[in-house]
């Protein structure tokens, strides 16, 4: 019969009416992201060794860090990630041995302005060291400074959360 | 109840204008303004409606939900639609013929309200009955051609001149099925006043004696208002928007809006008259009143249209042609044939 | 009375044209009597950012390539440097690899079946694809954590294990395949409309095929028997049990119809690759800096637009001295003008979406 084709084309639309709907109802009801989702970037400072292996095997030289030689560790003072040009390969996450930089399920990166795009994980002033051989003064300034540094890092992720 | 509300509300308009003294004369004349305003009114309402019903059938057969957020269930889409079209730019690009460009989008919304002055919606409510009412309305449809023209051809643009001769090659082409299955109808009645078609229907509706002129004119009904499978007009994906392109703002709802919806229940509204029996009552229900029903089957019609519309392709221009004049005039022609002789049978027979 | 012929531009920003590409068209009435591409201007210079980038950051940059198949972007490349360091693959890595690049194979043709029906004017059927392709890219996210541009693969594997949820999620997707092509067949496939549109249109001679390499569905539409899992096997491929569809006219509908076959076929292999997967490492010991020896290699794996070849050249460096890609759009795209001439403008349109072309990939 000539018009069997198009009779059973109606017929497929006219179940899909009546059949479940597929939108998520975005902004109020949340999306579940999988857990390797390539989502926003943390880093946990205390295990950050300052290599910089995650900036060299970037392809487009995202990660720009700056560290200080603090006594005989070296500090890290400034990471800054240029999302704006992230490719979201992951490539620095894979490079990482310390399990310092990682993968979030934030998926809402988006600002208003372009100025707050780019994403400042660290900035921070270097601790000072006041004598290095003379260890017992040194110690209680080194525990004083990574607690003020800790507030201050607290204080400086908490900044773009906010706006994300 | 409301079985007869217009011709009561008219009744009552007469009462009280003659009850203060307003000479009959000037008693008339208040009345039809006030009929063509409800008219109006009507075709205006029920093209806002029609674009929030468009989009939520849309959206249900491809699976999604339509318009939610303004309003419960996104009822108030449609005049935010058309506030945010009011405050847009029209932008008029260098060489455009004028005249002929602003006029068309005010012109094209006027063939539908002209016609919609003719439609029984109940029992003895019509605006204006006239005794030719349906050789007037086809009269008055098919104007539309040449204000689809004007709007591609002043546009300046290649793709909407395009536009514009595909919908003069459309229209004309698919008014010929459109009227000859109409004539089966009026040879059936012996009558072209509408009203008297739909009393005709008393018995047994035509979608059952002429279910040929019914598929036909149904067919014919899509090419006239430029709806796909019929839409290469509006091509979308070949001419980006064929006559319309060049319009932003208030054009573009003019066409898209207005236009389109009321070509569509002008020929939805021709359905239900001469197929669907009017505001007749099917088995004699006669709880529900006659215009409730109209409305039901007008909305009937308009569903099956968005439904047809939503899941088949698009045809090509010689294939247009070819479906038009090789396919449906034959059609329309055996079908007037075997229509002519029943009713010489029955006669002769003496039913 | 006189007639000429006008020039439409059929420009860059088009709906129908599967991104900016632009097609210069004179016609004659609606009959077209030649036919310009104009590619360019999509292009991002790919193949020279990658001459300062070492091999394995190059890989992000091939995904976005034919973003709709990244998986299989990135096998050609890797495979590529795989023979050029003689770096043998595991099995488990080879396996994955096949599970992965068959699903983006999915991914793309349902894109390119959804695009043509959208093209000719079934706004239904592209939608239908595209919800259907969510299973697919969810699929991809579990494994790789990105929807389109992966960057899964690795010089010698891939990059993560396939995690546990993986697999009851693809059992239950590949059980709906069917049913899901079967609806496209009802819908587009079976439609009068779309028949009397498609059939006929754009018809490709089996040997003018073969003298403009064309490969792909574009080629087998027209009845010739090049599928390069089949002809010349790569990686694990000759294990698997698979009909290659053919085409018999070579027209437009022929090649819609081997696309929506073509996906069946990927769920067959995807269902065997699941049963032969084997324990083992996923991926190969490879150095830390990878430093090919001076030489130049060019491996061609089956995409699912075509042949897709890359060739690199290294001069014992970390960074590679060329690298440059076959790319199947392009060269598909060699024979659009000769094939438009004397159809109308609504069958170029479906010309053009029957050959599924990529702009990241014609521009590169």
């Amino acid at each position: 019969m000539f018009g069997q084709g198009l009779l059973k084309g109606l017929g497929i639309t006219w179940k899909r009416m009546l059949g479940k709907k597929q939108t998520v109802n975005y902004p109020y009801a949340k999306i579940e992201m999988f857990p390797r989702y390539h989502g926003r970037f943390l880093l946990d400072v205390d295990k950050c060794i300052s290599c910089g292996l995650c900036a060299n095997a970037c392809p487009n030289k995202v990660i720009q860090l700056e560290k200080q030689k603090v006594g005989t560790k070296q500090y890290l003072t400034k990471y800054v990630m240029r999302i704006e040009y992230c490719l979201f390969c992951g490539m620095c996450v894979e490079a990482c041995n310390k399990d310092a930089l990682k993968f979030s399920s934030t998926i809402d990166m988006n600002q208003y302005r372009r100025s707050w795009v780019r994403l400042t994980l660290v900035d921070r002033p270097a601790p000072k060291v006041e004598e290095i051989p003379a260890e017992a003064p040194a110690k209680p300034a080194k525990a004083e400074a990574p607690a003020k540094a800790a507030k201050a890092e607290a204080a400086a992720a908490k900044a773009p959360d906010k706006e994300g | 109840m409301g079985e007869t509300i217009f011709v009561d509300l008219t009744a009552w308009l007469r009462g009280l204008m003659g009850g203060l003294g307003v000479p009959d004369l000037y008693n008339e004349i208040i009345l039809m303004v006030v009929k063509m305003t409800a008219v109006i009114l009507f075709v205006a309402l029920n093209a806002i409606w029609l674009v929030y019903m468009e989009r939520k059938l849309c959206a249900y057969i491809q699976s999604r939900v339509g318009p939610r957020h303004h309003g419960p269930l996104g009822l108030l889409q449609p005049i935010f639609d058309v506030v945010k079209l009011m405050t847009k730019e029209i932008i008029l690009s260098k060489n455009v013929d004028l005249v002929v460009f602003l006029l068309a989008p005010i012109l094209i919304v006027v063939p539908p309200i002209v016609a919609y002055g003719l439609l029984p919606f109940g029992k003895g409510m019509v605006a204006i009955d006239m005794n030719i009412g349906l050789f007037f309305l086809v009269a008055v449809t098919s104007l539309s051609t040449i204000i689809f023209w004007m709007a591609g051809w002043a546009s300046n643009n290649k793709y909407s001149l395009l536009g514009g001769m595909r919908v003069v090659a459309q229209m004309v082409s698919y008014e010929l099925p459109l009227v000859l299955a109409m004539l089966g109808v009026v040879m059936i009645t012996g009558t072209m006043n509408l009203s008297g078609i739909v009393e005709a229907q008393n018995g047994i509706w035509f979608i059952f004696t002429q279910p040929i002129a019914f598929l036909v004119f149904f067919i014919a009904g899509i090419a006239e208002t430029n709806r796909p499978p019929f839409d290469l007009v509006e091509g979308e994906s070949e001419i980006i928007s064929g006559p319309y392109t060049e319009y932003g703002g208030m054009g573009f709802a003019m066409f898209y809006g207005l236009a389109e919806f009321a070509n569509l229940l002008v020929i939805s509204s021709m359905c239900v008259v001469l197929f669907l029996g009017g505001w007749l009552a099917p088995f004699g229900w006669d709880f529900i009143p006659s215009w409730v029903w109209f409305f039901l089957k007008l909305y009937l019609v308009i569903f099956l249209f968005m439904w047809v519309r939503w899941t088949y392709p698009r045809i090509r221009v010689d294939q247009l042609m070819t479906f038009g004049w090789k396919v449906l005039v034959p059609l329309t022609l055996a079908n007037i044939f075997i229509t002519g002789t029943g009713i010489y049978i029955y006669r002769a027979i003496g039913w | 009375m006189k007639t000429q012929t006008y020039t439409l531009n059929l420009g860059p920003q088009h709906p129908s044209t599967h991104g900016v590409f632009r097609i210069i068209l004179e016609l004659d009435g609606e009959t077209v009597v030649k036919a310009t591409p104009v590619p360019g201007y999509l292009h991002r210079g790919i193949e020279k950012l990658a001459e300062a980038r070492t091999y394995t950051q190059v890989i992000p940059y091939t995904d976005r390539m034919d973003y709709m198949a990244a998986m299989l972007m990135n096998w050609g490349y890797v495979a590529a440097v795989e023979k050029l360091m003689g770096v043998e693959v595991p099995e488990r890595a080879e396996y994955v690899r096949v599970i992965v690049g068959e699903l983006s194979r999915i991914a793309s043709h349902m894109i390119a079946v959804g695009a043509m029906g959208g093209d000719i004017g079934a706004i239904t059927a592209f939608t239908y694809t595209f919800r259907d392709r969510e299973y697919v890219l969810d699929l991809l996210e579990m494994v790789s954590g990105s929807r389109m541009t992966f960057s899964y693969f690795r010089v010698g594997g891939v990059a993560e294990d396939l995690p546990e949820e993986f697999f009851p999620a693809v059992r239950k997707f590949l059980a709906e395949l069917p049913g899901m092509c079967d609806e496209y067949d009802g819908l587009v496939t079976g439609n009068e409309i779309f028949q009397a549109r498609t059939k006929f249109v754009g018809v490709i001679p089996p040997e003018v095929g073969i003298n403009y390499s064309l490969s792909g569905p574009t080629l087998r539409g027209s009845g010739v028997n090049y599928d390069l899992r089949k002809v010349r096997p790569y990686g694990v491929y000759d294990r698997f049990d698979f009909e290659v569809p053919l085409g018999q006219n070579g027209d437009c509908f022929d090649r819609f119809w081997i696309r929506i076959e073509e996906m069946r076929q990927s769920g067959r292999i995807i269902q065997q690759a699941l049963e032969q997967l084997p324990e083992g490492p996923i991926q190969a010991k490879v150095p830390k800096v990878i430093k090919p020896p001076v030489g130049d290699a060019y491996v061609e794996i089956e995409s699912s637009k075509g042949a897709y070849g890359a060739y690199l050249i290294s001069d014992g460096s970390p960074k590679p001295y060329r690298v440059h890609f076959r790319r199947p759009s392009f060269i598909n795209l060699g024979y659009l003008g000769k094939l438009c001439e004397g159809w109308k403008i609504a069958d170029v349109i479906a010309i053009l979406g029957s050959i599924d072309i990529v702009l990241g990939e014609v521009d590169c």
